[in-house]
């Protein structure tokens, strides 16, 4: 073999090695476990903060208004469609007397107009009969404009619950 | 010079060739290609997840896309989303009209007239999780990935913020999040399920207009919902192996 091939294997194979050693450094441990990833990552995911609780949770305590909401037209509706992530408050209310609730803990009590109308303003793309056989009912729209018009004097709104109890429709 | 005289005569040669091309031939009709809309086998064993989204009960309320947001701390401003809510208004003369404010958060204002509507309908929109997403297959790192669970998920510690997913994906699911300067997405909201409970969109929606569940368990919901309905992915023809079913999907939705 010529001098200069023989250089030539010999660079590339220090070049060979040099790669090997940064690969094995350079590849995380858990990669390629399960495929061209990390395997590790998934229970890296997995260990995200929660922040809804579900409405099982909610029932411990407010079981009352559980039992005025289950024959109301909102029976369906979870709690924290309204009033927000209650994980913290599930986990930690219980600590405080009532009315000592700090801050953080109290969630969002919705009374706007503009809460309601989040789902019940008039839009024609919620006009819809629903053709499953076990949802039959159609949800309730209304132009709040018309329906509960602003005082005449003073052009104040009056509230939807003013009328409505939210819990029993 | 001289011709080389070939070491293969010409009789050789087409003998080889034809039994290479005759058994390749042969081969490739004992392994059926796959057809262009079964993009990837799903496994036989084990949890593979599914998504089922009926858009005549979707009445817009975008409580899905708050609760998104407030799970995974997805930042406030209007155009970072994990999940949100399109309202689709096509004109009685055809043009379409696509309005997402603030992704439906805030509620939709109807803004065309009754009179002029000749459909409208919200569309709810979140990560596919296709079986082969064009998102994992351009990054250059393998920062984004397929669980065995069919969930596509980032590895935040691994991404280097390239942007290629973010334009791969077919969607418009990704987003580079402004502080950690990675991609980020739906992750189907993996740390409820290993808690046994459901992602926080399906927990939220006030009319069960979204289904999720296992493909792989024939009594799931989303079977179910699959079964009983007459189902559709956006885009088949990109052949993504969506997992995100939609009943009563118009061809307008791109």
């Amino acid at each position: 073999m010529p001098q200069h091939l023989k250089r030539l294997v010999g660079v590339f194979a220090v070049f060979i090695i040099l790669f090997l050693i940064l690969h094995y450094l350079l590849t995380p441990s858990s990669f390629g476990e399960l495929g061209h990833y990390r395997a590790k990552a998934i229970p890296e995911n997995e260990l995200k903060e929660l922040h809804y609780a579900g409405s099982e949770q909610c029932s411990k305590c407010h079981e009352d208004i559980r039992k005025d909401k289950a024959i109301g037209f909102h029976a369906k509706l979870k709690c924290e469609v309204c009033h927000g992530p209650g994980l913290k408050h599930a986990l930690y209310a219980d600590q405080f007397k009532a009315g000592q609730l700090p801050d953080s803990l109290i969630l969002y009590k919705p009374g706007e107009r503009k809460d309601c109308s989040v789902c019940h303003q008039f839009n024609a793309a919620r006009l819809k009969i629903q053709f499953d056989t076990i949802n039959t009912s159609m949800i309730h729209q209304v132009n709040s404009i018309e329906h509960n018009p602003f005082d005449k004097k003073t052009k104040v709104e009056f509230k939807c619950i003013e009328c409505h109890n939210p819990h029993q429709p | 010079m001289r011709p080389v005289k070939p070491k293969i005569s010409r009789r050789d040669f087409f003998k080889a060739g034809t039994i290479i091309v005759g058994g390749i031939t042969v081969a490739s009709a004992f392994t059926p290609y796959d057809a262009v809309l079964i993009a990837a086998e799903k496994p036989k064993t084990g949890k593979w997840y599914g998504i089922g989204i009926d858009i005549n009960k979707c009445i817009g309320c975008g409580k899905c896309a708050s609760a998104c947001k407030q799970e995974n701390n997805v930042p406030k401003a209007p155009f970072y989303f994990r999940s949100w809510v399109e309202q689709y208004t096509i004109k009685n003369d055809g043009t379409i009209i696509v309005e997402s404010p603030n992704g439906g958060i805030d509620g939709f204002k109807q803004s065309v007239p009754t009179n002029e509507i000749f459909k409208s309908f919200f569309v709810p929109k979140m990560c596919n999780h296709c079986a082969k997403s064009p998102c994992v297959q351009v990054c250059p790192v393998g920062a984004t990935f397929e669980t065995p669970e069919g969930i596509v998920l980032v590895d935040e510690n691994y991404c280097i913020g390239c942007r290629y997913c973010v334009q791969a994906c077919p969607y418009g699911c990704r987003y580079i999040h402004p502080e950690k300067g990675t991609a980020d997405k739906c992750t189907l909201c993996i740390h409820r399920l290993v808690k046994g409970l459901q992602p926080a969109c399906f927990e939220i929606c006030p009319t069960e207009a979204r289904i999720f569940g296992d493909l792989n368990d024939p009594a799931s919901k989303v079977n179910y919902f699959l079964k009983n309905h007459t189902c559709m992915v956006i885009k088949p023809h990109l052949n993504t192996g969506s997992k995100l079913f939609y009943n009563a999907l118009s061809s307008e939705v791109r």
